[in-house]
């Protein structure tokens, strides 16, 4: 895939620890692009390469522990280690809540710092992995016609074609053609595949 | 011959007399002094606690303001190891971050010496203090409150400005506690924009400095009030902090006084220029 060299966003309002920051990432090779606010960084955040977001909590303007939700409304789902100059109990605890990926303690050792770093560009990798999956089989959810769909929830709900039938008003033979069909379009090799599938889209089982 | 013996006798007990009174004076004198001192030795003391006490609602952000240049200067070792230890080593990225070490190590003793500037507890000691040193020092260790507050700072120097004559550590007390004062005048108000307003300029034979905030403004009553001791509008506050700075700008024979802004309040000191001996 094109455009997968990760990239780590630093906000900190204080230049000294940006500049700091970023020799630390550019020496062991990684990519950095760093911001004095929040601001400018929702203002150049492109969501089309892993990356994570180091992030200093006490910034002026935004609150740093309000920033996670301001992210999340804008549906970035990046990972954010948070660092900070008091970490206190309380703090790192809001922290958590507000959806951190990491939270440290100025001053920390930049092996600490890179870490955290590369496990969170990990974990965003593995979330967009399965983001992009799960858009695929939606997708393919979308090429069903309703009826395939209807059939496709007493599948997964685990009833037997006879029994569909019966649900539907249909032939069995209508309903192992449909069937079939799902399992095509759905690219399913088998049934538990198919539980796993509807599983990811939220597909409801059908109570019957 | 009587008559010289009498008169004689009668000098040398007026004499005893005004030796006595004499002496009593000496020792009334000594003990003025000796007062006085005590007087003065408890003013610096009070001011002192007062100051350590403003010093300490601001720890945390001066620990903060210490903190950040030492995460800097760790992190930028690292970054010089990490330099070196490439394949191909990189000696113009390790040099320039040991520059940064260096700058940042700096930086924290330059904050360190600030506070310990303040946190001193000497005798008075006058001298001419350039006004405008002191409100960079004070705004240097304030402005991470500030960030923190969400307050901006709007500051005009007068450049030109003449010197004053007095006690550095105490008069940069006083720009403290009206800053911090500013800052927590504001720290309660919602909705409206917050700024600290800090100003100096010359003002006939005087130096004026004008500290200003857009807050809720003097409490109710006359605005006098608020300079005296134990008068505080804070949850905690010891309502020493204005008394002793009026206190002390008194005994630098200038004026300390309050108004109301249109959308705050405005302190303002005005001290006599310092008049260079020719």
């Amino acid at each position: 895939m094109a455009g997968e060299e990760p990239v780590v966003y630093v906000v900190d309002d204080d230049e000294a620890a940006r500049a700091a920051i970023q020799s630390l990432l550019h020496s062991v090779g990684l990519r950095a692009e760093t911001f004095g606010a929040a601001q400018e960084f929702l203002a150049s955040y492109r969501p089309d390469a892993p990356a994570c977001l180091v992030l200093d909590v006490r910034l002026p303007a935004v609150s740093g522990l309000d920033f996670p939700r301001d992210l999340a409304a804008r549906n970035a789902a990046i990972p954010i280690i948070f660092i900070t100059g008091h970490g206190d109990i309380p703090m790192s605890v809001e922290a958590m809540k507000a959806g951190a990926f990491e939270f440290l303690t100025k001053p920390f050792r930049g092996q600490v710092l890179l870490d955290a770093i590369h496990k969170a560009i990990e974990s965003d990798r593995a979330g967009r992995h399965e983001r992009s999956k799960v858009a695929e089989l939606r997708q393919r959810l979308g090429t069903l016609t309703p009826r395939e769909r209807e059939v496709m929830q007493f599948v997964v709900s685990g009833l037997l074609n006879k029994q569909i039938a019966s649900e539907l008003g249909a032939s069995e033979r209508t309903v192992k053609i449909h069937r079939g069909q799902v399992m095509r379009k759905m690219q399913a090799g088998s049934l538990p595949d198919l539980v796993r599938m509807a599983e990811k889209l939220g597909v409801p089982a059908r109570k019957y | 011959m009587q008559a010289r013996d009498e008169l004689e006798s009668k000098v040398r007990e007026r004499t005893a007399e005004l030796r006595q009174a004499n002496e009593q004076l000496q020792a009334e004198i000594a003990e003025r002094i000796r007062a006085e001192e005590i007087v003065q030795k408890t003013q610096v003391d009070l001011a002192h606690a007062a100051r350590v006490t403003t010093l300490g609602e601001l720890a945390a952000s001066i620990a903060h303001e210490v903190n950040q240049p030492l995460m800097a200067v760790v992190i930028n070792g690292d970054a010089c190891l990490e330099w070196l230890a490439r394949a191909q080593p990189d000696p113009q990225e390790a040099r320039e971050a040991v520059g940064r070490i260096i700058a940042e190590g700096n930086r924290a003793g330059e904050i360190i010496r600030r506070i310990r500037a303040l946190f001193k507890n000497s005798p008075l000691q006058k001298a001419p203090v350039r006004v405008n040193e002191l409100i960079h020092d004070i705004v240097a260790l304030t402005q991470r409150e500030l960030a923190r507050n969400g307050v901006s700072l709007r500051i005009e120097l007068d450049a030109a400005l003449p010197a004053v004559f007095g006690d550095r550590v105490q008069l940069q007390q006083v720009i403290l506690n009206l800053v911090v004062n500013a800052i927590e005048a504001m720290s309660g108000a919602s909705g409206q924009p917050r700024e600290l307003r800090i100003r100096s300029e010359r003002d006939g034979g005087g130096v004026l400095v004008s500290v200003g905030d857009t807050g809720a403004g003097l409490p109710l009553g006359p605005p006098e009030r608020i300079f005296d001791a134990f008068f505080s509008t804070k949850r905690d506050g010891l309502g020493m902090g204005l008394s002793i700075s009026r206190t002390i700008i008194e005994a630098h024979r200038g004026k300390l006084w309050a108004t109301n802004t249109g959308d705050g309040a405005v302190l303002q000191l005005r001290l006599p220029i310092h008049q260079e001996v020719v």
